[in-house]
């Protein structure tokens, strides 16, 4: 029961990892703020329901729903490219409600409000991954592979001028670098791991809904973020363990589900706002938004 | 005839919406950031007037008075213990922007814990038969609603031109620092703004809690089509959001003459979107931050 329990934890752990350290790659290295995240994540979790549930084998859905996630990330940066700050951040919050106005309405596709039920766990070369423990695994891998493209990615040539994009994008322009283009690849990387994640999540709870995917689901990730340090990838995935066990231990003091909930956003939104107050950089985060 | 329905409906959204984008407009056009709890100030009031009216049983007239000063109250508070202390140590828009969602996820998630999440009304006054207008139906609680609204606005419009902290305010989100040298305290009158605005959010979340349910998340949409509003305007104008809020009352109501009506919503932040992109000052062309 406990063990079942941890692993569910471990999962969800995987999940946001994956989450957080891409939104780092936009967010912390690129200094985009990009608060459709969700957007992405949703792309990426209907794309691969709706694959696997009318027979695609999983691997071929798991790599297209980062796909889709991807293109609509490259897509939503060639208009927002000139946008900066709070403006981008706007934007980018129309798209989230955007994507999820679709999810809602368009009945025929994605059944609205329903949600998409049965939503087969992987199997991949002949292995199934239906027990918890095996898609445990299956989740350890996929954040291990998406942490060494994105630390490749970071202390790459290109992952340098993203952050110096961030830093000063003048002077960046005046060395002849097309920021535009850097900045469209940054987000479109940073969709396709949205986009997994997605995937993951859709075969692990095997059923989602457009509620997964509110502007509310964004405060654990964006939390994750802010409190492990912008364009620190160590500091996210300790951030993401402790902040994702943190509500957990309302549980054993025996509260009720009911209130859980809304506890859990209460404890979020306030970590957020206590260090964006006392320790604006986070615990390992080397430079502050602007 | 359909489009004189659609032409009073789109009156009564963008009466509602201009409520929103004129107060979000002020606290812009002062402290220079995206107030994102503003859409929670407005289910803050619709739940304190539902916990006076209808909890205690205060009497309505009241209630309504509880409401918004305590509307105003929870805007003053947030200034005070969360954006001032940011403000202090030199954090950027974007930084209070955060904080500010974060602050809307707190108060939306507590008002949850308290009230919890089945549908709540107010019920004051009864649903009447609609009046023919024209071919078209309006309730005479719309009516009221957009009376109300203009009213509001008409005094907010004077307010600003008249009176002397009408005036700082205009001078403190023309250029704060020119404003500081003559005199005036640039953080009392953040206070102000807030205070002004919270209020007008707090009495638009009573017009929409006479009319609709109460729900905990009802403000995160109507502040997204509040600031729609601010932006097709000119944000960072009180006029140029009430002239937004009305046109983006329109353009949403005639949408859905053509699109199912499910994505009235999607529709607002396309034209959101396409603002953002092609003229990000608005209609009324007002560089970002300045109020003329």
């Amino acid at each position: 029961m406990i063990q079942a329990y941890f692993i569910h934890l471990l999962i969800l752990i995987g999940i946001y990892i994956i989450l957080a350290i891409s939104l780092q790659l936009s967010l912390g290295f690129t200094g985009l703020l990009n608060i459709g995240h969700i957007a992405f994540f949703a792309i990426g979790a209907y794309t691969a329901a709706l694959l696997t549930l009318n027979g695609v084998p999983f691997i071929i859905a798991f790599l297209l729903a980062g796909i889709f996630a991807t293109i609509s990330g490259f897509l939503l940066s060639i208009p927002t490219r000139k946008l900066k700050g709070d403006y981008l951040a706007l934007a980018t919050i129309a798209f989230t409600f955007v994507v999820y106005a679709i999810a809602l309405n368009w009945t025929k596709l994605t059944r609205g409000p329903l949600g998409l039920p049965g939503i087969p766990r992987p199997s991949l070369f002949g292995i199934s991954f239906s027990s918890n423990f095996s898609f445990f695994i299956l989740t350890l891998i996929i954040v291990l592979i998406t942490y060494l493209i994105i630390k490749k990615i970071t202390i790459s040539p290109f992952g340098k001028v993203l952050e110096a994009i961030r830093d000063d994008e003048l002077a960046i322009k005046v060395l002849g670098k097309n920021t535009f283009k850097m900045k469209s690849y940054a987000l479109a990387i940073s969709a396709f791991f949205a986009g997994i994640a997605g995937s993951l999540y859709a075969h692990y709870i095997n059923y989602i809904d457009p509620s997964s995917f509110t502007l509310m689901q964004l405060i654990p990730i964006l939390v994750i973020v802010i409190v492990g340090g912008l364009a620190s990838l160590r500091g996210t995935i300790i951030a993401t363990i402790v902040l994702i066990l943190l509500p957990e231990a309302l549980r054993f003091i025996g509260m009720p589900s009911a209130i859980l909930g809304p506890m859990r956003q209460i404890i979020y939104a306030l970590i957020l706002i206590l260090i964006l107050i006392y320790k604006p950089k986070g615990f390992y985060g080397k430079v502050e938004l602007e | 005839m359909v489009f004189i329905q659609l032409l009073i409906n789109s009156l009564i959204a963008g009466a509602i919406y201009a409520l929103v984008a004129s107060g979000f407009s002020l606290i812009y056009a002062t402290s220079k950031f995206i107030h994102f709890a503003h859409g929670a100030t407005i289910a803050f009031s619709a739940y304190m007037l539902y916990f006076f009216f209808s909890m205690i049983g205060l009497n309505f007239g009241f209630s309504v008075i509880l409401a918004i000063i305590f509307a105003a109250l929870l805007g003053l508070l947030m200034n005070i213990i969360v954006f001032k202390q940011l403000r202090k140590r030199k954090a950027s828009g974007i930084i209070l922007l955060i904080a500010s969602f974060a602050l809307m996820i707190l108060l939306e998630s507590l008002i949850l814990l308290f009230f919890g999440a089945d549908v709540k009304t107010i019920g004051y006054i009864k649903v009447a038969k609609g009046l023919e207008f024209l071919g078209g139906i309006i309730t005479p609680l719309q009516i009221f609603i957009v009376v109300c609204s203009f009213v509001l606005l008409g005094l907010l419009f004077l307010f600003m031109k008249k009176t002397k902290i009408g005036k700082a305010m205009r001078a403190v989100s023309d250029n704060k620092d020119v404003a500081e040298i003559v005199g005036i305290s640039s953080e009392r009158i953040y206070n102000w703004a807030f205070i002004i605005g919270s209020a007008i959010a707090g009495i638009g979340g009573i017009l929409i809690s006479l009319e609709q349910n109460l729900s905990p998340t009802m403000g995160t949409g109507l502040m997204i089509k509040g600031f729609t509003g601010a932006i097709i305007g000119g944000i960072g104008s009180v006029p140029g959001a009430i002239l937004g809020s009305f046109l983006l009352g329109l353009v949403e109501n005639f949408g859905i003459w053509y699109l199912p009506s499910g994505y009235k919503d999607a529709i607002a932040f396309v034209l959101l979107f396409l603002f953002l992109l092609f003229k990000p000052n608005g209609i009324l062309g007002i560089k970002k931050g300045g109020d003329k």
